[in-house]
């Protein structure tokens, strides 16, 4: 067992972890931890968002550094939970590294995912019980499921349009959500203009990106928390303006 | 009681939308959406308020602290889902639509609300999971001292 392989498996499990959108203590405590179980006690382990950066010492004295980067993630519960159970089950048995990477990379095939329509249904039926929940009716209920859809349509299938820019992708969404929900009201049907919107912009809203910095905060991880609450605050912009556009169209159709 | 249901129901099915995008499966899904569901009454009952969102986001926090230890899973998966339908998406939305009217002193109280309304969220439940991780240490490590002079004491 060399100490490469052994930084190359903390590195490919940091990766995974923080790829399913866990927060960076639980990347850095998981990657200090399992390179502990293999007896590195002075390995160094520095994450920040999108960043991994592993750090041991071999036993001539060389210093050997891996720098991985995390693309933009989303988040999938599935994958971090198989990740970390993993994790702990490496640490408490230390099997062979050839042993422990074939696991690893056996997860991405074994966490199953909601295909993307199924996630278009979750998009669609979210804003649908949501329009009761702000006081909307029965008809509410149902343009919000439809402009829900769109949103989905956009988020899902949107990926490829826009690329990683977060920011333009929410915007779009939301004008989309904002001017289909004018135009539904506009045709004669009697839903709430402020129900629907809402209630579909509850899929765009950045609850993810509170509760990491909030929690990042709470593990000392300022600089990280930093830059989910700049993220929080920015999809939020960028939701006000998307919505803009369909506010500043209604007055004039 | 009428009055509570129907929106805890309401709030129940809107997180279920979101544990298929965020990959939650099995028992995770009715655990993370009863936290949305009773976070949602909590609001309720204290009267739709920012105060209000405080204690229903520190009801999440603790929430998600035990379901997380019974289920032996990260926490993020419980509390990232019932905390959603607290998020103000309104606000946003109302800030917005008053500027666009020109009513900037209207907009500016929305959007302190908002900001509000967020801050609560985040402070109660990151309060309330550090005060319960806190207190959970510490009721081990007493339970692990009882033991160690029950040892003590037979040996």
């Amino acid at each position: 067992m060399n100490q490469q392989q052994v930084l190359n498996l903390a590195a490919d499990m940091g990766c995974a972890l923080m790829g399913s959108g866990a927060e960076i203590y639980r990347v850095e405590e998981s990657m200090e931890r399992l390179l502990r179980a293999y007896g590195m006690d002075e390995a160094e382990v520095f994450a920040i968002p999108n960043c991994i950066i592993v750090s041991v010492t071999a036993p001539d004295g060389q210093p050997v550094t891996r720098m991985r980067r995390v693309g933009a993630h989303g988040t999938d519960i599935e994958r971090m939970e198989r990740c970390n159970d993993l994790n702990r089950r490496l640490c408490a048995e230390t099997p062979p590294i050839a042993e422990a990477q074939r696991l690893l990379r056996a997860i991405p095939g074994q966490a199953r995912r909601y295909n993307d329509r199924v996630s278009l249904l979750g998009y669609a039926f979210s804003p649908t019980f949501f329009a009761p929940l702000f006081g909307g009716g029965l008809t509410d209920m149902g343009c919000a499921c439809l402009v829900g859809l769109l949103v989905g349509l956009f988020q899902v299938y949107g990926g490829k349009l826009f690329g990683g820019n977060g920011f333009f992708h929410t915007l779009v969404s939301s004008a989309a959500a904002s001017v289909l929900a004018l135009g539904l009201v506009r045709m004669g049907i009697p839903a709430r203009l402020d129900v629907i919107t809402i209630s579909a912009l509850m899929m765009l809203v950045p609850g993810v990106a509170i509760t990491n910095a909030m929690r990042e905060i709470m593990a000392g991880d300022v600089l990280s928390s930093l830059s989910h609450a700049a993220a929080a605050l920015l999809t939020a912009v960028a939701i006000a303006l998307g919505t803009g556009v369909g506010l500043a169209l209604m007055q004039y159709i | 009681m009428y009055q509570y249901f129907l929106p805890v129901l309401w709030s129940f099915l809107a997180c279920v939308g979101f544990t298929l995008l965020f990959n939650i499966r099995g028992w995770g899904i009715p655990i993370t959406c009863a936290g949305g569901a009773l976070g949602w009454l909590i609001y309720l009952l204290f009267g739709k308020t920012i105060p209000a969102a405080l204690l229903a986001s520190a009801f999440i926090g603790v929430y998600a602290e035990i379901a997380a230890r019974l289920r032996r899973c990260p926490v993020t998966g419980y509390v990232l889902v019932a905390l959603l339908p607290l998020v103000p998406g309104g606000g946003i939305y109302y800030a917005m639509r008053q500027m666009l009217s020109q009513d900037m002193d209207q907009a500016r109280i929305t959007l302190l609300e908002t900001f509000g309304m967020a801050t609560a969220l985040a402070i109660g439940s990151m309060l309330s999971s550090s005060v319960f991780r806190a207190s959970w240490s510490y009721v081990k490590r007493l339970h692990a001292q009882v033991h160690l002079h029950e040892r003590h004491h037979h040996s």
